[in-house]
Protein backbone atom coordinates (compact mmCIF):
# COMPACT_ATOMS: atom_id res chain seq x y z
CA UNK A 1 0.00 0.00 0.00
CA UNK A 2 1.04 3.64 -0.64
CA UNK A 3 0.24 5.56 2.04
CA UNK A 4 0.73 9.43 1.80
CA UNK A 5 0.08 10.87 5.21
CA UNK A 6 -0.19 15.04 5.08
CA UNK A 7 1.92 16.07 2.73
CA UNK A 8 2.95 19.56 2.35
CA UNK A 9 4.78 21.42 0.15
CA UNK A 10 5.34 25.34 -1.03
CA UNK A 11 6.86 26.44 -3.71
CA UNK A 12 7.91 30.21 -2.96
CA UNK A 13 5.25 31.87 -0.61
CA UNK A 14 2.46 29.30 -2.42
CA UNK A 15 0.92 26.42 -0.85
CA UNK A 16 0.42 23.74 -3.31
CA UNK A 17 -0.50 20.87 -1.25
CA UNK A 18 -1.28 21.44 2.42
CA UNK A 19 -1.63 18.25 4.41
CA UNK A 20 -2.81 15.73 1.49
CA UNK A 21 -3.48 12.58 2.95
CA UNK A 22 -4.53 9.29 1.06
CA UNK A 23 -3.80 5.53 0.21
CA UNK A 24 -3.87 3.44 -2.43
CA UNK A 25 -3.85 -0.36 -2.64
CA UNK A 26 -1.96 -3.01 -4.64
CA UNK A 27 -4.35 -4.05 -7.43
CA UNK A 28 -6.19 -0.95 -7.37
CA UNK A 29 -6.25 2.26 -9.84
CA UNK A 30 -6.04 5.24 -7.97
CA UNK A 31 -7.08 8.34 -9.80
CA UNK A 32 -6.51 11.84 -9.08
CA UNK A 33 -8.26 14.45 -9.97
CA UNK A 34 -7.92 18.15 -10.44
CA UNK A 35 -7.52 20.99 -12.37
CA UNK A 36 -4.26 22.05 -13.80
CA UNK A 37 -2.33 23.67 -11.32
CA UNK A 38 -3.58 22.08 -8.21
CA UNK A 39 -0.71 19.71 -7.11
CA UNK A 40 -1.23 16.59 -9.14
CA UNK A 41 2.13 16.51 -10.80
CA UNK A 42 4.02 17.15 -7.33
CA UNK A 43 2.71 14.42 -5.52
CA UNK A 44 3.61 12.21 -7.57
CA UNK A 45 6.82 13.83 -7.70
CA UNK A 46 6.92 13.31 -4.27
CA UNK A 47 5.81 9.95 -3.82
CA UNK A 48 9.20 9.50 -6.24
CA UNK A 49 11.46 11.59 -3.59
CA UNK A 50 11.95 13.65 -6.74
CA UNK A 51 10.72 16.77 -4.85
CA UNK A 52 11.12 17.62 -1.45
CA UNK A 53 8.62 18.09 0.70
CA UNK A 54 7.83 20.64 3.55
CA UNK A 55 5.84 18.52 6.30
CA UNK A 56 4.61 14.58 6.15
CA UNK A 57 5.30 11.62 4.75
CA UNK A 58 4.66 9.13 2.14
CA UNK A 59 5.23 5.13 2.84
CA UNK A 60 5.46 2.53 0.13
CA UNK A 61 4.80 -0.96 1.74
CA UNK A 62 5.42 0.72 5.00
CA UNK A 63 8.57 1.91 4.00
CA UNK A 64 10.18 5.29 3.51
CA UNK A 65 11.60 5.61 -0.12
CA UNK A 66 15.06 4.41 -0.86
CA UNK A 67 17.19 3.32 -3.86
CA UNK A 68 15.76 -0.36 -3.59
CA UNK A 69 11.95 1.10 -3.80
CA UNK A 70 12.80 2.00 -7.58
CA UNK A 71 12.76 -1.66 -8.36
CA UNK A 72 8.74 -2.09 -6.89
CA UNK A 73 7.62 1.40 -8.41
CA UNK A 74 8.16 3.11 -11.47
CA UNK A 75 6.50 6.93 -12.46
CA UNK A 76 5.66 7.21 -15.60
CA UNK A 77 5.70 11.39 -16.17
CA UNK A 78 3.11 12.51 -19.27
CA UNK A 79 7.39 13.61 -21.00
CA UNK A 80 9.51 11.13 -22.28
CA UNK A 81 12.42 10.85 -19.80
CA UNK A 82 14.41 9.09 -22.37
CA UNK A 83 17.52 10.52 -24.28
CA UNK A 84 16.03 11.83 -27.36
CA UNK A 85 19.11 10.56 -29.38
CA UNK A 86 18.30 7.30 -28.67
CA UNK A 87 16.10 4.24 -30.47
CA UNK A 88 13.48 2.72 -28.68
CA UNK A 89 15.53 -0.54 -28.38
CA UNK A 90 18.53 1.57 -26.92
CA UNK A 91 16.03 3.30 -24.83
CA UNK A 92 15.15 -0.57 -23.24
CA UNK A 93 18.27 -1.84 -23.22
CA UNK A 94 19.09 1.23 -20.87
CA UNK A 95 16.46 -0.16 -18.25
CA UNK A 96 17.61 -3.66 -18.84
CA UNK A 97 21.06 -2.71 -17.62
CA UNK A 98 19.91 -0.66 -15.26
CA UNK A 99 16.87 -2.09 -13.54
CA UNK A 100 16.85 -5.78 -12.08
CA UNK A 101 12.74 -6.05 -12.69
CA UNK A 102 13.08 -5.49 -16.12
CA UNK A 103 10.77 -7.84 -17.72
CA UNK A 104 12.24 -8.34 -21.49
CA UNK A 105 9.29 -10.66 -22.74
CA UNK A 106 6.95 -8.20 -21.56
CA UNK A 107 8.40 -5.44 -23.17
CA UNK A 108 8.71 -7.14 -26.44
CA UNK A 109 4.79 -8.10 -26.02
CA UNK A 110 4.21 -4.35 -25.59
CA UNK A 111 6.14 -3.15 -28.51
CA UNK A 112 4.23 -5.29 -30.29
CA UNK A 113 0.86 -4.16 -28.87
CA UNK A 114 1.96 -0.40 -29.61
CA UNK A 115 3.34 -1.25 -33.16
CA UNK A 116 6.05 0.56 -32.27
CA UNK A 117 9.78 -0.12 -34.12
CA UNK A 118 12.83 -0.87 -32.00
CA UNK A 119 14.84 0.80 -34.61
CA UNK A 120 12.57 4.59 -34.31
CA UNK A 121 14.78 7.05 -32.69
CA UNK A 122 12.51 8.26 -29.85
CA UNK A 123 12.93 12.34 -31.34
CA UNK A 124 11.63 11.26 -34.56
CA UNK A 125 8.28 9.80 -33.01
CA UNK A 126 5.07 11.47 -32.53
CA UNK A 127 3.64 12.55 -29.14
CA UNK A 128 1.64 9.39 -29.41
CA UNK A 129 4.10 7.22 -29.87
CA UNK A 130 6.39 8.83 -27.55
CA UNK A 131 3.60 8.55 -24.37
CA UNK A 132 3.53 4.33 -25.70
CA UNK A 133 7.54 4.65 -25.44
CA UNK A 134 7.39 5.92 -22.01
CA UNK A 135 4.23 3.70 -20.88
CA UNK A 136 6.39 0.96 -22.43
CA UNK A 137 9.59 1.80 -20.29
CA UNK A 138 7.63 1.74 -17.49
CA UNK A 139 5.08 -1.30 -17.86
CA UNK A 140 8.35 -3.36 -18.84
CA UNK A 141 9.23 -3.39 -15.36
CA UNK A 142 7.84 -5.89 -12.37
CA UNK A 143 6.89 -3.72 -10.21
CA UNK A 144 3.96 -3.30 -7.46
CA UNK A 145 2.77 0.12 -8.19
CA UNK A 146 2.94 2.23 -11.40
CA UNK A 147 2.67 6.25 -11.26
CA UNK A 148 1.28 8.05 -14.49
CA UNK A 149 0.68 11.74 -14.78
CA UNK A 150 -1.72 12.71 -17.33
CA UNK A 151 -0.80 10.16 -19.99
CA UNK A 152 -3.79 11.10 -22.51
CA UNK A 153 -2.70 14.51 -22.25
CA UNK A 154 -2.53 16.20 -25.65
CA UNK A 155 -2.45 12.55 -27.75
CA UNK A 156 -4.93 11.67 -30.73
CA UNK A 157 -7.74 9.64 -30.36
CA UNK A 158 -6.12 6.52 -31.21
CA UNK A 159 -3.49 6.63 -29.03
CA UNK A 160 -5.89 7.41 -26.02
CA UNK A 161 -8.24 4.09 -26.78
CA UNK A 162 -4.65 1.93 -27.41
CA UNK A 163 -3.59 3.04 -23.96
CA UNK A 164 -7.10 2.89 -22.41
CA UNK A 165 -7.10 -0.90 -23.21
CA UNK A 166 -3.59 -1.05 -21.21
CA UNK A 167 -5.38 -0.75 -18.33
CA UNK A 168 -7.70 -3.49 -18.74
CA UNK A 169 -4.95 -6.03 -19.98
CA UNK A 170 -3.05 -8.61 -17.66
CA UNK A 171 0.18 -5.96 -18.07
CA UNK A 172 -1.64 -3.85 -15.33
CA UNK A 173 -3.61 -6.61 -13.31
CA UNK A 174 -2.60 -6.79 -9.67
CA UNK A 175 -0.38 -4.10 -9.74
CA UNK A 176 -1.46 -0.70 -8.17
CA UNK A 177 -1.67 2.39 -10.05
CA UNK A 178 -2.04 5.75 -9.92
CA UNK A 179 -3.07 8.03 -12.02
CA UNK A 180 -3.18 11.81 -12.41
CA UNK A 181 -5.66 13.07 -14.94
CA UNK A 182 -8.06 15.82 -15.48
CA UNK A 183 -9.52 14.06 -18.49
CA UNK A 184 -11.59 11.71 -16.75
CA UNK A 185 -13.84 10.69 -19.70
CA UNK A 186 -11.14 8.38 -21.35
CA UNK A 187 -10.62 5.90 -17.94
CA UNK A 188 -14.19 6.39 -16.07
CA UNK A 189 -14.86 3.19 -16.05
CA UNK A 190 -11.80 1.89 -15.37
CA UNK A 191 -10.96 3.50 -12.04
CA UNK A 192 -11.25 1.67 -8.51
CA UNK A 193 -10.59 4.50 -5.98
CA UNK A 194 -10.80 8.60 -6.31
CA UNK A 195 -9.37 11.26 -5.29
CA UNK A 196 -10.64 14.86 -5.77
CA UNK A 197 -8.16 17.44 -5.43
CA UNK A 198 -8.80 21.22 -5.36
CA UNK A 199 -6.41 24.31 -3.86
CA UNK A 200 -3.73 21.54 -2.79
CA UNK A 201 -5.95 19.60 -0.36
CA UNK A 202 -8.20 16.50 -0.40
CA UNK A 203 -11.83 17.08 -1.14
CA UNK A 204 -13.20 13.53 -1.26
CA UNK A 205 -11.68 10.10 -1.59
CA UNK A 206 -13.99 7.60 -2.48
CA UNK A 207 -14.51 3.91 -4.61
CA UNK A 208 -15.82 4.68 -7.84
CA UNK A 209 -18.04 0.86 -7.67
CA UNK A 210 -19.38 1.68 -4.14
CA UNK A 211 -20.42 5.38 -5.59
CA UNK A 212 -22.28 4.02 -8.43
CA UNK A 213 -24.23 0.89 -6.75
CA UNK A 214 -25.23 2.88 -3.48
CA UNK A 215 -25.58 6.45 -4.85
CA UNK A 216 -26.01 5.60 -8.38
CA UNK A 217 -23.71 8.37 -9.28
CA UNK A 218 -20.62 8.42 -11.68
CA UNK A 219 -17.40 9.87 -10.82
CA UNK A 220 -18.33 13.00 -13.40
CA UNK A 221 -21.43 13.19 -10.57
CA UNK A 222 -19.45 13.20 -8.26
CA UNK A 223 -16.83 15.75 -9.75
CA UNK A 224 -19.98 18.29 -10.24
CA UNK A 225 -20.95 17.91 -6.74
CA UNK A 226 -18.12 18.39 -5.25
CA UNK A 227 -16.23 21.16 -7.69
CA UNK A 228 -19.68 22.81 -8.73
CA UNK A 229 -21.71 22.88 -5.34
CA UNK B 1 29.25 -4.59 -14.58
CA UNK B 2 27.95 -2.57 -11.52
CA UNK B 3 25.81 0.05 -11.78
CA UNK B 4 28.52 2.42 -11.48
CA UNK B 5 30.50 1.33 -13.99
CA UNK B 6 27.36 1.31 -16.06
CA UNK B 7 26.32 4.83 -15.44
CA UNK B 8 30.31 5.72 -16.07
CA UNK B 9 30.22 4.40 -19.44
CA UNK B 10 26.88 6.18 -20.46
CA UNK B 11 27.84 9.33 -19.21
CA UNK B 12 31.21 8.62 -21.36
CA UNK B 13 29.56 7.99 -24.26
CA UNK B 14 26.63 10.29 -24.05
CA UNK B 15 29.73 13.17 -24.69
CA UNK B 16 31.70 10.53 -26.96
CA UNK B 17 31.09 12.81 -30.20
CA UNK B 18 31.96 15.95 -29.24
CA UNK B 19 34.83 14.82 -27.48
CA UNK B 20 36.30 13.38 -30.46
CA UNK B 21 35.91 16.35 -32.37
CA UNK B 22 38.06 18.43 -29.23
CA UNK B 23 40.60 15.29 -29.86
CA UNK B 24 40.99 15.73 -33.68
CA UNK B 25 40.79 19.20 -33.72
CA UNK B 26 43.70 19.39 -31.46
CA UNK B 27 46.06 17.00 -33.59
CA UNK B 28 45.10 18.30 -36.71
CA UNK B 29 45.68 22.13 -35.46
CA UNK B 30 48.72 21.39 -33.72
CA UNK B 31 50.22 18.90 -36.32
CA UNK B 32 49.29 22.12 -38.64
CA UNK B 33 50.68 24.34 -36.99
CA UNK B 34 54.17 22.64 -36.78
CA UNK B 35 54.13 22.74 -40.59
CA UNK B 36 52.94 26.38 -40.92
CA UNK B 37 55.07 27.53 -38.18
CA UNK B 38 58.56 26.28 -39.65
CA UNK B 39 57.28 27.03 -42.70
CA UNK B 40 57.33 29.92 -41.55
CA UNK B 41 60.67 30.50 -40.27
CA UNK B 42 62.47 28.69 -43.29
CA UNK B 43 60.76 31.37 -45.64
CA UNK B 44 61.74 34.26 -43.33
CA UNK B 45 65.47 32.66 -43.16
CA UNK B 46 65.31 31.98 -46.87
CA UNK B 47 64.28 35.53 -47.84
CA UNK B 48 66.73 37.83 -44.86
CA UNK B 49 69.68 35.31 -46.35
CA UNK B 50 68.94 36.11 -50.32
CA UNK B 51 68.33 39.92 -49.58
CA UNK B 52 71.22 40.63 -46.81
CA UNK B 53 73.18 38.17 -47.98
CA UNK B 54 73.96 36.24 -44.68
CA UNK B 55 75.22 32.80 -44.73
CA UNK B 56 72.97 30.56 -42.36
CA UNK B 57 75.48 30.58 -39.10
CA UNK B 58 75.21 34.40 -39.52
CA UNK B 59 71.12 34.31 -40.03
CA UNK B 60 71.20 31.88 -36.92
CA UNK B 61 73.79 34.17 -34.65
CA UNK B 62 71.69 37.53 -35.63
CA UNK B 63 67.94 35.85 -35.31
CA UNK B 64 68.12 32.38 -33.05
CA UNK B 65 67.33 28.52 -34.10
CA UNK B 66 64.14 27.46 -33.99
CA UNK B 67 63.50 25.43 -31.16
CA UNK B 68 60.27 23.40 -30.54
CA UNK B 69 59.02 25.24 -27.63
CA UNK B 70 58.91 27.96 -30.22
CA UNK B 71 56.40 26.45 -31.69
CA UNK B 72 54.46 25.17 -27.72
CA UNK B 73 54.17 29.00 -27.30
CA UNK B 74 51.85 29.82 -30.41
CA UNK B 75 48.11 29.96 -30.76
CA UNK B 76 48.63 27.22 -32.89
CA UNK B 77 49.46 25.12 -29.91
CA UNK B 78 47.94 26.38 -27.20
CA UNK B 79 44.59 27.22 -28.71
CA UNK B 80 43.75 23.83 -29.19
CA UNK B 81 44.66 23.11 -25.44
CA UNK B 82 42.59 26.57 -24.24
CA UNK B 83 39.63 25.35 -26.33
CA UNK B 84 39.76 21.59 -24.90
CA UNK B 85 40.00 23.28 -21.34
CA UNK B 86 37.30 25.55 -21.90
CA UNK B 87 35.23 22.75 -23.05
CA UNK B 88 35.66 20.80 -20.56
CA UNK B 89 35.42 23.38 -17.97
CA UNK B 90 31.70 24.20 -19.76
CA UNK B 91 30.64 20.76 -19.58
CA UNK B 92 31.49 20.83 -16.03
CA UNK B 93 27.88 22.48 -15.49
CA UNK B 94 26.33 21.06 -19.19
CA UNK B 95 27.05 17.70 -17.74
CA UNK B 96 23.87 18.28 -14.86
CA UNK B 97 22.14 21.02 -16.73
CA UNK B 98 20.94 19.06 -19.76
CA UNK B 99 19.64 16.17 -17.80
CA UNK B 100 17.11 18.88 -16.37
CA UNK B 101 16.64 21.68 -19.68
CA UNK B 102 17.77 19.40 -22.09
CA UNK B 103 14.94 18.04 -24.64
CA UNK B 104 13.77 15.33 -22.30
CA UNK B 105 14.12 15.75 -18.66
CA UNK B 106 16.35 12.58 -18.41
CA UNK B 107 17.00 13.84 -14.95
CA UNK B 108 13.80 12.11 -13.60
CA UNK B 109 15.22 8.49 -14.91
CA UNK B 110 18.66 9.23 -13.60
CA UNK B 111 16.73 10.38 -10.08
CA UNK B 112 14.76 7.23 -10.21
CA UNK B 113 17.33 4.33 -11.07
CA UNK B 114 17.55 1.89 -8.33
CA UNK B 115 21.19 2.98 -6.88
CA UNK B 116 22.62 5.39 -4.56
CA UNK B 117 22.33 8.65 -6.41
CA UNK B 118 25.97 9.64 -5.52
CA UNK B 119 26.83 6.97 -8.11
CA UNK B 120 25.24 9.57 -10.46
CA UNK B 121 27.52 12.10 -9.25
CA UNK B 122 30.38 10.17 -8.89
CA UNK B 123 30.10 8.43 -12.39
CA UNK B 124 30.06 11.89 -13.87
CA UNK B 125 32.84 13.22 -12.04
CA UNK B 126 34.83 10.75 -12.85
CA UNK B 127 33.57 11.27 -16.54
CA UNK B 128 35.10 14.65 -16.96
CA UNK B 129 38.44 13.15 -15.33
CA UNK B 130 38.95 10.69 -17.20
CA UNK B 131 38.15 13.20 -20.39
CA UNK B 132 40.95 15.40 -18.99
CA UNK B 133 43.22 12.62 -18.28
CA UNK B 134 42.49 11.39 -22.13
CA UNK B 135 43.69 14.97 -23.55
CA UNK B 136 46.51 14.31 -22.14
CA UNK B 137 47.15 11.33 -22.78
CA UNK B 138 46.50 12.75 -26.41
CA UNK B 139 48.68 15.53 -26.02
CA UNK B 140 51.54 13.29 -24.88
CA UNK B 141 51.10 10.92 -27.78
CA UNK B 142 51.70 13.46 -30.14
CA UNK B 143 54.66 15.09 -29.10
CA UNK B 144 56.67 13.28 -30.33
CA UNK B 145 55.28 12.83 -33.27
CA UNK B 146 54.73 16.78 -33.33
CA UNK B 147 58.95 17.02 -32.58
CA UNK B 148 59.50 14.52 -35.43
CA UNK B 149 57.61 16.71 -38.05
CA UNK B 150 59.62 19.74 -36.57
CA UNK B 151 62.59 17.94 -37.26
CA UNK B 152 61.67 17.32 -40.59
CA UNK B 153 60.75 20.72 -41.54
CA UNK B 154 63.70 22.34 -40.87
CA UNK B 155 67.30 21.62 -41.64
CA UNK B 156 69.75 20.34 -38.65
CA UNK B 157 71.75 23.86 -38.64
CA UNK B 158 68.19 26.22 -38.04
CA UNK B 159 66.73 24.21 -35.34
CA UNK B 160 67.27 23.47 -31.70
CA UNK B 161 66.88 19.81 -30.91
CA UNK B 162 65.31 18.95 -27.63
CA UNK B 163 63.74 15.44 -25.83
CA UNK B 164 60.54 15.65 -24.90
CA UNK B 165 61.12 15.71 -21.31
CA UNK B 166 62.74 18.76 -21.91
CA UNK B 167 59.84 19.84 -23.64
CA UNK B 168 57.63 19.58 -21.05
CA UNK B 169 59.62 20.32 -17.92
CA UNK B 170 60.61 23.68 -20.11
CA UNK B 171 57.22 24.85 -20.29
CA UNK B 172 53.56 25.43 -18.48
CA UNK B 173 52.92 21.73 -20.14
CA UNK B 174 55.21 20.63 -16.87
CA UNK B 175 51.40 21.65 -15.18
CA UNK B 176 49.52 19.68 -17.32
CA UNK B 177 52.10 16.76 -17.36
CA UNK B 178 53.06 16.19 -13.80
CA UNK B 179 56.94 14.50 -14.09
CA UNK B 180 56.04 12.61 -9.95
CA UNK B 181 54.19 10.49 -8.72
CA UNK B 182 53.22 12.61 -6.12
CA UNK B 183 52.88 15.63 -8.62
CA UNK B 184 50.03 14.04 -10.49
CA UNK B 185 48.24 13.11 -7.20
CA UNK B 186 48.24 16.67 -5.98
CA UNK B 187 47.06 18.49 -9.58
CA UNK B 188 45.13 15.59 -10.64
CA UNK B 189 43.88 15.69 -6.88
CA UNK B 190 43.46 19.30 -6.78
CA UNK B 191 41.11 19.35 -10.46
CA UNK B 192 38.67 16.75 -9.65
CA UNK B 193 38.28 18.54 -5.56
CA UNK B 194 37.41 21.84 -7.99
CA UNK B 195 34.97 19.85 -9.90
CA UNK B 196 33.31 18.24 -6.87
CA UNK B 197 33.01 21.92 -5.37
CA UNK B 198 31.34 22.98 -8.96
CA UNK B 199 28.94 19.87 -8.71
CA UNK B 200 28.28 20.46 -5.70
CA UNK B 201 27.65 24.47 -6.83
CA UNK B 202 25.29 23.23 -9.52
CA UNK B 203 23.62 21.34 -7.03
CA UNK B 204 22.52 24.04 -4.38
CA UNK B 205 21.25 25.65 -7.88
CA UNK B 206 19.32 23.10 -8.74
CA UNK B 207 18.14 22.86 -5.27
CA UNK B 208 17.13 26.00 -4.31
CA UNK B 209 17.12 28.18 -7.51
CA UNK B 210 17.99 31.70 -6.71
CA UNK B 211 18.87 31.49 -3.23
CA UNK B 212 20.74 28.25 -4.36
CA UNK B 213 22.78 30.49 -6.97
CA UNK B 214 23.98 32.50 -3.97
CA UNK B 215 24.50 29.54 -1.74
CA UNK B 216 26.61 27.59 -4.52
CA UNK B 217 28.76 30.85 -5.06
CA UNK B 218 29.17 31.21 -1.28
CA UNK B 219 30.23 27.48 -0.94
CA UNK B 220 33.05 28.01 -4.08
CA UNK B 221 34.25 31.25 -2.07
CA UNK B 222 34.38 29.11 1.47
CA UNK B 223 35.87 26.37 -0.22
CA UNK B 224 38.57 28.65 -2.27
CA UNK B 225 39.29 30.60 1.17
CA UNK B 226 39.93 27.20 3.16
CA UNK B 227 42.20 25.86 0.69
CA UNK B 228 44.11 29.03 0.39
CA UNK B 229 43.87 29.63 4.44
CA UNK B 230 47.99 28.46 4.91
CA UNK B 231 49.17 30.56 1.86
CA UNK B 232 46.79 33.52 3.22
CA UNK B 233 47.84 33.21 6.91
CA UNK B 234 51.23 33.76 5.91
CA UNK B 235 50.58 36.44 3.52
CA UNK B 236 48.52 38.71 5.67
CA UNK B 237 49.59 37.19 9.08
CA UNK B 238 53.13 37.60 8.40
CA UNK B 239 53.69 33.68 10.44
CA UNK B 240 56.13 31.42 8.09
CA UNK B 241 55.58 29.20 11.05
CA UNK B 242 55.45 25.96 8.64
CA UNK B 243 58.42 24.25 6.64
CA UNK B 244 57.00 23.43 3.24
CA UNK B 245 56.65 20.02 3.94
CA UNK B 246 54.73 20.78 6.80
CA UNK B 247 52.95 23.42 4.60
CA UNK B 248 51.89 20.60 1.75
CA UNK B 249 50.89 18.37 3.91
CA UNK B 250 48.28 20.79 5.71
CA UNK B 251 46.95 21.53 2.06
CA UNK B 252 46.45 18.37 1.59
CA UNK B 253 44.65 17.58 4.62
CA UNK B 254 42.38 20.71 3.93
CA UNK B 255 41.90 19.37 0.50
CA UNK B 256 40.60 16.01 1.82
CA UNK B 257 38.37 17.88 4.12
CA UNK B 258 37.17 20.14 1.37
CA UNK B 259 36.32 16.93 -1.01
CA UNK B 260 34.97 15.51 2.20
CA UNK B 261 32.80 18.07 2.94
CA UNK B 262 31.78 18.22 -1.34
CA UNK B 263 30.86 14.71 -1.46
CA UNK B 264 28.81 14.51 1.97
CA UNK B 265 26.58 17.94 1.00
CA UNK B 266 25.84 16.53 -2.47
CA UNK B 267 25.03 13.34 -1.00
CA UNK B 268 22.28 15.42 1.14
CA UNK B 269 21.30 17.55 -1.73
CA UNK B 270 20.78 14.97 -4.16
CA UNK B 271 18.45 12.69 -1.44
CA UNK B 272 17.13 15.74 0.44
CA UNK B 273 16.77 18.86 -1.93
CA UNK B 274 17.23 18.61 -5.37
CA UNK B 275 13.62 18.88 -7.58
CA UNK B 276 13.27 17.90 -10.67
Amino acid sequence: MIEVNGIKKKFGRKKVLKGVSFTAEKGEITCIIGINGVGKTTILNAIMNLTPLNGGEILIGGEKINKHSYEKITFIPDAIIMQPNMTIAESMQFMADFYDSWNQERAIELLDFFKLKEHEKINSLSKGNRAKVNLLLGLALDVDYLLMDEPFSGIDIFSREQIAEVFTSHLVEDRGVIITTHEIGDIEHLIDEVVLLDEGEVLKQFNSEEVRETEGKSVVDVMREVYQP
Amino acid sequence: MNRFAKLLNFELSRFMKLYLVLVAMTIIVQIAGVIVKTNEYMGRANQTIQEDGLSIAQFVEQYGAMSFLDFTRSLWFMGPIAICAAALIFYIFMIWYRDWFGKNTFIYRLLMLPTARLNVYFAKATSIVLMVLGLISVQLIILPLENTIFKSMLPVNFRVDMTIDRIIDWNYLSMLIPQTFIEFVLYYGAGFMAVLILFTAVLFERSFKWKGILLGIGYIAISGIVMLSPVLSMVFLNHYYLYPLESLGLQIVLGIIVTAMSIWLSNYLLNKKVTV
